[in-house]
């Protein structure tokens, strides 16, 4: 009797475990081919020299020691890390000024139209606005001079020169994005509870005292996971480089996308690129396991 | 300590400012579809106007009657967007019903596995996946670039995060009469998770028509491109001085993007915010 049981509820672990590998079975093989296997392909090929027609051969770490040793691709690296923290803070804080903002009561029309207006550029592709901003940053005939020269001060070559081209990119990504941030740190905001505000605020604490005290605290989960997230995404930085300036003046704005694009597509060193490839990701690798690591040691604080 | 009336006074002040900060957001969106109208021969022309002096559509038309294959590369965006957005929705359900749902050795592993996927940029993807497109004719047709994105890392996780979050007792009762899981996941599972295949829905969709760097890895030839890379061609292509044709192509090319997020703005931001927190 107790055999008859067990053997039954042994099927049914069975049926179930059968049919777990059969729903994950369509997502998980188009993630083995899109992503895993390139990823593992990528790394063997950064050890390589590939030529399909006359044969490729091992080279060992020659990629990476000329990756890190050019004078060219450690501009290029720097600009992208450059880019990065940039990038980073000026979304995180910008974001979270706009979130402090608007926690707050806000008649629900005003609201929606806050929510229109901040968080349209972050839907729209990068393609699209960079080709909006390339005419406000345009040098004699750009919006923004034009209001510049109005003002009687002398037009700023925000893309054409080595100093400023840098910058003018990463304003317009935190034009761009800084309104994603900010939705995501509200829902963060409206999570803090009320009593421990209120606590704070009959000891006498002023805003920016509860804010780093009590509210940073709280919400520092969701702060970790937009660093990470924003990282992420200003390391690929491409299409906003490639629109605006081409990588110039010079190499000043390249970044490593637009260089492992180049490196494998146009001079075809496809060993070389995936090198880079490779690189980028440890850098991702290595940003996410610090944020963790952090998190874990301030969350627990 | 702050006083009722001047907290009042505060927050409208706040309210004020980012009601300004918020025209200078739309300025640069203003200006795309002001210039769209615009004469061509005064495209260019000081200063610059940020509503449409007028509304006729000749810049739309001289877009679509161009040399450049406008409707082709358009249908092309909306067969790589709607392809991504079903493959995804059903890809990733199912995916997450057995990660939330079924017990089965290596779950957890597997899970962590997938995980990790939001993590590899298409950067290091894209090498191997364009040399194996080559060799299988897959480059240069948008079906390749729909076939890398059938499946994604978040989908998993953003529908699996909304199953757990929802009480399953319905479903085990459903086992104890014998439905089969195939059964279970339609008839229960499924309706239960509208609101988070929206808000994947509409995010995939979004982040589909946007891909840029896949897309120009992938798609060389105008008639395989897709809207963000055919934008930088059509600038050289029609002109350097016909911007105001340029903008007509752009305020087309974001439209569906637009009327989606202002049909469904609430879900969209609660679809974003959804993944911040749980995360």
């Amino acid at each position: 009797m107790q055999v008859a049981v067990m053997r039954q509820a042994s099927d049914l672990q069975r049926a179930q475990a059968l049919n777990g590998y059969l729903f994950l079975l369509p997502s998980f093989a188009l993630y083995l081919a899109f992503v895993l296997a390139p990823v593992v392909v990528t790394c063997i090929l950064s050890f390589a020299y590939f030529d399909p027609m006359l044969g490729s051969r091992w080279v060992g770490l020659d990629n990476y020691i000329r990756f890190f040793t050019d004078d060219r691709s450690q501009q290029i690296f720097w600009n992208t890390l450059r880019f990065t923290i940039f990038a980073v803070t000026g979304n995180i804080c910008v974001g979270m000024l706009f979130a402090l903002a608007l926690d707050r009561k806000i008649p629900a029309i005003l609201l929606y139209l806050f929510r229109l207006a901040f968080f349209l550029p972050v839907i729209i592709a990068a393609a699209f606005v960079s080709i909006v901003w390339s005419y406000f940053y345009g040098d004699d005939l750009g919006v923004i001079n034009y209001y510049v020269i109005r003002l009687g001060l002398s037009p700023v070559h925000w893309l054409t020169s080595s100093r400023y081209a840098m910058m003018s990119i990463v304003i317009m990504d935190v034009w761009k994005n800084a309104g994603f941030f900010m939705i995501i740190f509200i829902a963060a905001l409206q999570g803090v509870p009320k009593t421990l505000i209120e606590a704070a605020v009959m000891d006498g604490a002023s805003y920016w005292r509860r804010f780093f005290r009590i509210v940073l605290p709280w919400i520092s989960p969701v702060v970790f996971f937009a660093i990470v997230y924003a990282s992420i995404g200003a390391l690929q930085v491409f299409e906003s480089v490639v629109i605006l300036t081409r990588g110039g003046p010079g190499d000043a704005t390249r970044s490593m996308s637009i260089y492992i694009v180049e490196s494998a597509f146009d001079s075809f060193e496809i060993g070389y690129a995936a090198s880079i490839a490779v690189v980028m990701t440890i850098v991702i690798l290595a940003i996410t396991t610090v944020q963790f690591l952090a998190s874990r040691a301030w969350v627990r604080h | 300590m702050e006083t009722k009336a001047s907290q009042r006074w505060l927050d409208w002040a706040i309210i004020a400012v980012m009601a300004v900060i918020g025209f200078f957001m739309l300025l640069p969106f203003a200006w795309l579809f002001s210039m769209s109208f615009r004469t061509v021969k005064d495209a260019y022309q000081m200063p610059p106007s940020f509503f449409p002096p007028r509304l006729d559509f000749d810049n739309y038309r001289a877009v679509l009657n161009s040399s450049v294959p406008f409707l082709r590369i358009y249908a092309n965006s909306v067969e790589v967007a709607v392809i991504v957005t079903i493959g995804q929705l059903v890809t990733c359900t199912l995916a997450a019903f057995a990660f939330a749902r079924l017990n089965f050795p290596g779950r957890d592993t597997l899970f962590f596995v997938m995980l990790a996927g939001l993590l590899f940029p298409a950067q290091v993807t894209i090498i191997p996946i364009y040399l194996g497109f080559a060799r299988i004719g897959l480059l240069n047709r948008p079906i390749g670039l729909a076939l890398m994105y059938l499946t994604s890392s978040f989908g998993v996780f953003l529908v699996r995060q909304f199953m757990r979050s929802q009480p399953k007792a319905l479903e085990e009762a459903a086992l104890m009469d014998g439905a089969g899981y195939l059964k279970i996941f339609f008839r229960i599972s499924l309706p239960q998770l509208r609101p988070a295949l929206a808000a994947l829905g509409i995010i995939t969709f979004t982040q589909t028509w946007n891909y840029y760097f896949q897309a120009r890895v992938l798609l060389e030839p105008q008639d395989s491109m897709t809207l963000p890379i055919a934008m930088d061609l059509l600038r050289g292509y029609l002109g350097s001085g016909n911007l105001a044709l340029v903008m007509a192509a752009m305020s087309m090319s974001v439209l569906p993007v637009v009327l989606l997020f202002l049909l469904a703005q609430k879900m969209v931001i609660e679809g974003v915010a959804m993944t911040g927190i749980k995360n």
